[in-house]
């Protein structure tokens, strides 16, 4: 009896790998001869990488390379994504695009990479340079669109809606995240040019649709004055926004966000959102796996790939 | 012991280990790529956090108590040693000064809990959230990167081809197989968790006991903030979030008993690896994280699920 | 006779077996309408074996029920409750933060529609009831806001919305005052004359003439006999609880009386404990009797340093000693037997040689390193010693029988090097042969030099073993006898405190 129970666990181990095996063999079907290029995203959760694997898959359809998808289940876990890196490194795939979860974390594996011979392509956010340079690795291209440029766009626009004079608040990303750093500075810097415009609080509320709601409801509550708001990203704005719907406030402030989703665009049109600066991730995915597979061809390609960043307003969607 | 006898004792042991085998032998038919000798220093050094973290926490465990404060320790652990060591101190002293403070906020959780009389998922709650802000807010909730060589050696060094975090990871499994079998510390960590009344009425002294394990557990997440940081350069305070929730699965997977008064600290290692070789073998295969995240859950559903049919069994 | 239409319950040879116990040996009882019929008997007779059968928490092992003249089986206690059959234990069974109505109709509360409760009628309906038993307590009062006696009335309250014929009280009067106490027997004897028919537990002697009509005793789970309560007098009740042939064999050694290790003064503990004096000789065991709850166990811990002292003196071998905690009680030579080794005196998961070890680690230990093969030798030597049935050192304890389970309690102290031994219950729950073994153990200890209190609710135990005895009542030394002039009787009379 006993040695039966000692089987059962393997045994159901074994139903489970072949289950898992079975549905990722599906997912493989389309797999063909030829490079593989693996795309290690920071989620998969989240419509924007989503898109990107959707560029990703399209460029390594058309390119015939095998494409392996991998994201860590948490946004922030650094040390995940370095595990699959490493992983992906030990399976001998010919190329990875990342996007990183983390600015400088993930240079000791990249370095690991270079000495296996394998290119890494980042996209999205950028690697320090500065970090990269002092340990010997090398990125071979980034894919992404310019964030400062986004951050300056927004600021302008603000200023323009605000016709130079209001109270702004700010939702910061995640603290120490290249991508937000680099839109606040952008926006910070549009916002030099117009004295009369003063930021009276800037606060992070983590990427997140529902702290969002919860940051800038407290906001509302200590700055009732407020005239506009600018979020680094769209799902903290969206979750504003149901806030100021909240306080009868809707119209009333200016809110600006950031990657234009979708459901930012429907706020848009219905003018509970301003505009919101555009990303395309799917671009960039699409660019990624190309450029890679370039590299792979021994062309050369350049350092930074930009990929078009442009504002979206109501008059764009109508 | 003879061997039916040692079949006997570790009987549940054994169950963990065949599973962790065969799990290796199936990816090894799977894939080409699982069984070399990178791989494998590849699987321990991605297991050895965890594995870490997980050894405190089965000392907790035992107690019939839980901390759900790793995670956050960790991170506040590592952002206090990275600015140390970025201040210029010598290795050994940024290594101490993130082993202090783990140790700090765990004492902090043991005397809540003994002298407090909290409930230790209340007390390690709160530390939860206490230690992140700490960590936050000491960082200004920017990661704090830039270390010397000598400090990265911890996480890239190898000696004898074995990375560093396996060699710590090593000793700190035969330091804690040592301290749980052979000494009075992990004598009275079974008796307090076995019956803790009947341990105080044989002159246990409880609170000391109690509060010392929550200490060691505490200063185990320092220690895994140290090989974390020097692993990614960097350490961040948003670092190690979910991460007790990893160190609870390695530790039951083990067959350590939630209810306290039982479980082995070689249990916990094949735990943590069973987690760990999952990861990576899944991640070879090149399977879908959310996939990933289903196999994982079911593995520790199922693990528990045999051991506690085992336990019936052997009753 | 016509007696059977006023009788409405009869039981009639009742037995109750448990695994390896019987509890009730064909018990007759009978309970007519509007009578209080008191239950009496020493603990462990079997009183409360017996009521819990009749509210469906037990299943009698044969006899049979005749409720109203028919013969009935009660299933459940949510039968007994169809049956009208209502208990009230000691400990009281109330939602503490619902108020009063919602407790008395608990489950039956009136609907306007399924689902939503009709307050007002709820309110009014519990009130009618309240009203009736004459007690200013509102309906709509939180139960955690009533006074004990008040918490009671809603329990009988209760009972009596659930149109109860019975009413079984567990020893209804423990936690009241005087006062309190006449206001309950006014509602009791209301209740008598509205037919309802009560059974009643108690130890207070003097309170059973005041309120009952016939008493019943029991003893050691056996039938004794029924009285009417005016033909009786509370000595004949007494010898009836205690008269018993001692057919157990106690193989008592007297030892010379030695040098006195433990004296206590005037040890108090708030609400517990108070005016405790007594000393303790070397080869003696000093008996400690009384009722459950008379302080005994409390006594045992406050000694060990396992509970606080509010105020007092313990000399332990002529040294006014500060005992903080077991382990300050532990070097200083005193050990606890603990009332139930499983909760409180053994890790159960834990083997056999952990647990003789766990009080002595020190001694096998060098800068925390615990030396297994000294716990070895030492864990072999008390099994050889006390002839522990095991099939090895590394055995659970969980799987130990009763008695050598006791024996590893035991090894723990001796280990310990105790010389001042307090067994709680020494041999609770363990078989004939296993007691006699134990007995012989104290004889041994006692010889080479220890003193032993025994604390034991069983009076053959504590005549046959003591040099000497003390009788607890409510916290208090209310008696201390030589072992050659006490008697059942006396001890109990001075248990009872009558």
């Amino acid at each position: 009896m006993k040695s039966k129970l000692f089987k059962l666990l393997p045994m159901l181990m074994l139903l489970l790998l072949g289950l898992t095996i079975s549905t990722c063999q599906r997912g493989k079907q389309k797999s063909k001869e030829g490079a593989t290029i693996a795309l290690v995203l920071k989620t998969l959760n989240h419509p924007f990488f989503i898109d990107m694997q959707r560029g990703a898959e399209e460029a390594a359809d058309s390119l015939s390379v095998n494409l392996l998808i991998q994201a860590a289940e948490r946004e922030v876990d650094v040390e995940k994504q370095m595990q699959i890196i490493e992983n992906l490194i030990q399976r001998q795939v010919d190329a990875i695009c990342v996007a990183p979860s983390g600015s400088r974390e993930l240079v000791p594996v990249i370095l690991k990479a270079n000495e296996a011979g394998i290119p890494i392509i980042t996209i999205d956010t950028r690697v320090d340079s500065a970090a990269l340079v002092e340990i010997g690795a090398e990125v071979v291209t980034y894919v992404g669109s310019d964030n400062y440029e986004g951050g300056r766009i927004a600021g302008e626009f603000m200023v323009q809606e605000l016709d130079g004079t209001g109270k702004v608040a700010i939702l910061e990303g995640i603290p120490g995240h290249e991508t937000g750093d680099a839109r606040l500075r952008g926006f910070h810097k549009a916002l030099e040019d117009a004295p009369g415009i003063e930021i009276v609080t800037s606060q992070t509320a983590n990427w997140e649709r529902d702290q969002g709601f919860n940051v800038f409801q407290n906001i509302m509550q200590s700055h009732p004055e407020v005239d506009a708001m600018f979020a680094c990203n769209d799902l903290m704005a969206l979750g504003a926004i149901e806030a100021i719907a909240a306080a009868n406030k809707t119209g009333e402030i200016v809110v600006i966000g950031f990657d234009a989703l979708n459901d930012a665009k429907i706020a848009i049109k219905e003018g509970k959102m301003r505009g919101s600066v555009a990303q395309h991730p799917y671009e960039m995915g699409k660019i990624a796996v190309e450029s890679a597979y370039k590299v792979l061809q021994g062309k050369t390609v350049p350092e930074y790939i930009p990929v078009t960043i442009e504002l979206i307003t109501r008059k764009d969607l109508e | 012991m003879n061997l039916k006898d040692m079949i006997h004792h570790y009987g549940r042991q054994f169950g963990t280990l065949i599973g962790l085998l065969i799990l290796c032998t199936v990816l090894w038919i799977l894939s080409p790529f699982f069984l070399t000798v990178s791989n494998v220093l590849n699987i321990a050094q991605q297991t050895s956090i965890n594995a870490i973290i997980a050894v405190g926490m089965t000392f907790v465990i035992i107690t019939a108590g839980i901390d759900l404060s790793v995670g956050s320790i960790l991170a506040f652990s590592g952002v206090v040693l990275a600015s140390v060591a970025k201040a210029g101190a010598p290795v050994p002293v940024a290594i101490a000064a993130g082993l202090a403070v783990g140790l700090l906020c765990g004492l902090v959780n043991g005397l809540l809990i003994t002298y407090g009389k909290l409930p230790p998922f209340i007390s390690t709650l709160g530390m939860m959230s206490v230690a992140r802000g700490a960590a936050l807010l000491y960082s200004d909730g920017r990661p704090i990167s830039g270390f010397s060589a000598s400090f990265r050696f911890l996480a890239t060094g190898e000696i004898l081809h074995i990375p560093m975090p396996v060699i710590i990871m090593i000793l700190v499994y035969l330091i804690a197989h040592f301290v749980l079998t052979r000494t009075k510390l992990g004598r009275y960590t079974f008796a307090i968790g076995g019956n803790e009344e009947a341990a105080l009425l044989s002159g246990v002294n409880v609170k000391f006991y109690k509060a010392a394990v929550y200490g060691i557990s505490g200063m185990l997440s320092g220690l895994a903030a140290v090989i974390l940081t020097a692993r990614l350069s960097s350490a961040q305070p948003i670092a190690g979030i979910m991460y007790e929730l990893d160190a609870i699965a390695a530790t039951v997977i083990g067959g350590t008993s939630l209810m306290g008064g039982e479980g082995t600290i070689v249990g916990t290692l094949i735990g943590a690896f069973i987690m760990g070789v999952l990861r990576n073998g899944l991640n070879l295969l090149g399977v879908s994280s959310f996939i990933q995240q289903i196999v994982i859950g079911s593995v520790i559903i199922i693990a528990v699920l045999v051991d506690m049919a085992l336990k019936k069994q052997s009753k | 006779m016509d007696m059977d239409s006023d009788v409405i319950l009869k039981m009639q040879n009742i037995c109750k077996t448990f695994p390896g116990v019987v509890a009730l040996e064909n018990i007759n009882f009978d309970l007519r309408r509007g009578e209080v019929h008191i239950l009496l008997g020493e603990n462990g007779a079997g009183k409360s074996t017996l009521v819990k059968i009749l509210s469906g928490a037990y299943q009698k092992t044969s006899g049979d029920i005749l409720f109203e003249n028919k013969e009935i089986e009660i299933k459940n206690p949510g039968h007994a409750q169809d049956l009208g059959i209502a208990i009230i234990y000691q400990e009281l069974n109330l939602v503490s933060h619902l108020s009063a109505a919602e407790n008395i109709l608990l489950g039956r509360e009136p609907l306007h529609v399924p689902g939503i409760i009709n307050r007002s009628r709820l309110y009014r309906s519990t009130q009618k009831i309240l009203d009736g038993l004459q007690v200013q307590i509102s309906s709509r009062s939180l139960v955690k806001e009533l006074g004990v006696a008040e918490q009671q009335m809603v329990e009988v309250a209760k009972a009596l919305s659930l149109h109860a014929k019975i009413l079984i009280m567990d020893e209804p009067t423990s936690a009241l005052t005087e006062k309190e106490i006449e206001e309950l027997f006014k509602t009791i004897n209301r209740l008598k004359k509205s037919g309802t028919s009560i059974i009643y537990i108690s130890h207070r002697l003097e309170e059973l003439f005041e309120i009952g009509d016939r008493v019943t005793v029991l003893r050691d789970g056996k039938y004794v006999g029924t009285h009417n309560i005016q033909e009786t007098t509370k000595e004949e009740l007494i010898r009836k609880m205690v008269d018993r042939e001692l057919t157990e064999q106690f193989p008592k050694r007297r030892i010379e009386r030695g040098e006195e290790v433990l004296r206590v003064e005037n040890l108090k503990i708030d609400d517990k404990l108070s005016n405790i004096n007594f000393s303790l000789h070397r080869g003696e065991v000093l008996g400690i009797s009384g009722l459950l709850g008379s302080g005994r166990t409390e006594l045992a811990r406050a000694i060990f340093g396992a509970d606080k002292i509010d105020s007092g003196k313990i000399y332990v071998k002529g040294v006014q000693q500060n005992i903080k905690s077991p382990r300050n009680s532990i070097n200083l030579g005193i050990g606890l037997l603990t009332e139930d080794r499983k909760s409180q005196g053994l890790i159960l998961d834990l083997s056999l040689k952990d647990n003789v070890c766990l009080p002595n680690l020190d001694q096998f230990s060098k800068f925390g390193v615990v030396s297994s093969n000294q716990e070895n030798s030492t864990a072999a030597k008390y099994i050889d010693e006390l002839r522990i049935k095991t099939p090895g050192l590394n055995q659970k304890v969980l799987y130990l029988s009763g008695g050598n389970q006791q024996k590893v309690v035991i090894s723990k102290w001796l280990c310990s090097h105790a010389d001042i031994l307090i067994f709680d219950e020494p041999t609770r729950g363990i078989d004939v042969g296993s007691k006699v073994e134990i007995y012989q153990l104290m004889n041994q200890l006692t010889a080479h030099g220890a003193a032993i209190i025994m604390i034991s609710s069983e009076l053959p135990e504590i005549l046959g073993m003591s040099d000497r005895i003390l009788v607890m009542h409510h916290g208090e030394i209310n008696g201390e006898f030589a072992a050659e002039e006490a008697t059942q009787e006396k001890i109990l009379h001075c248990a009872l405190g009558v």
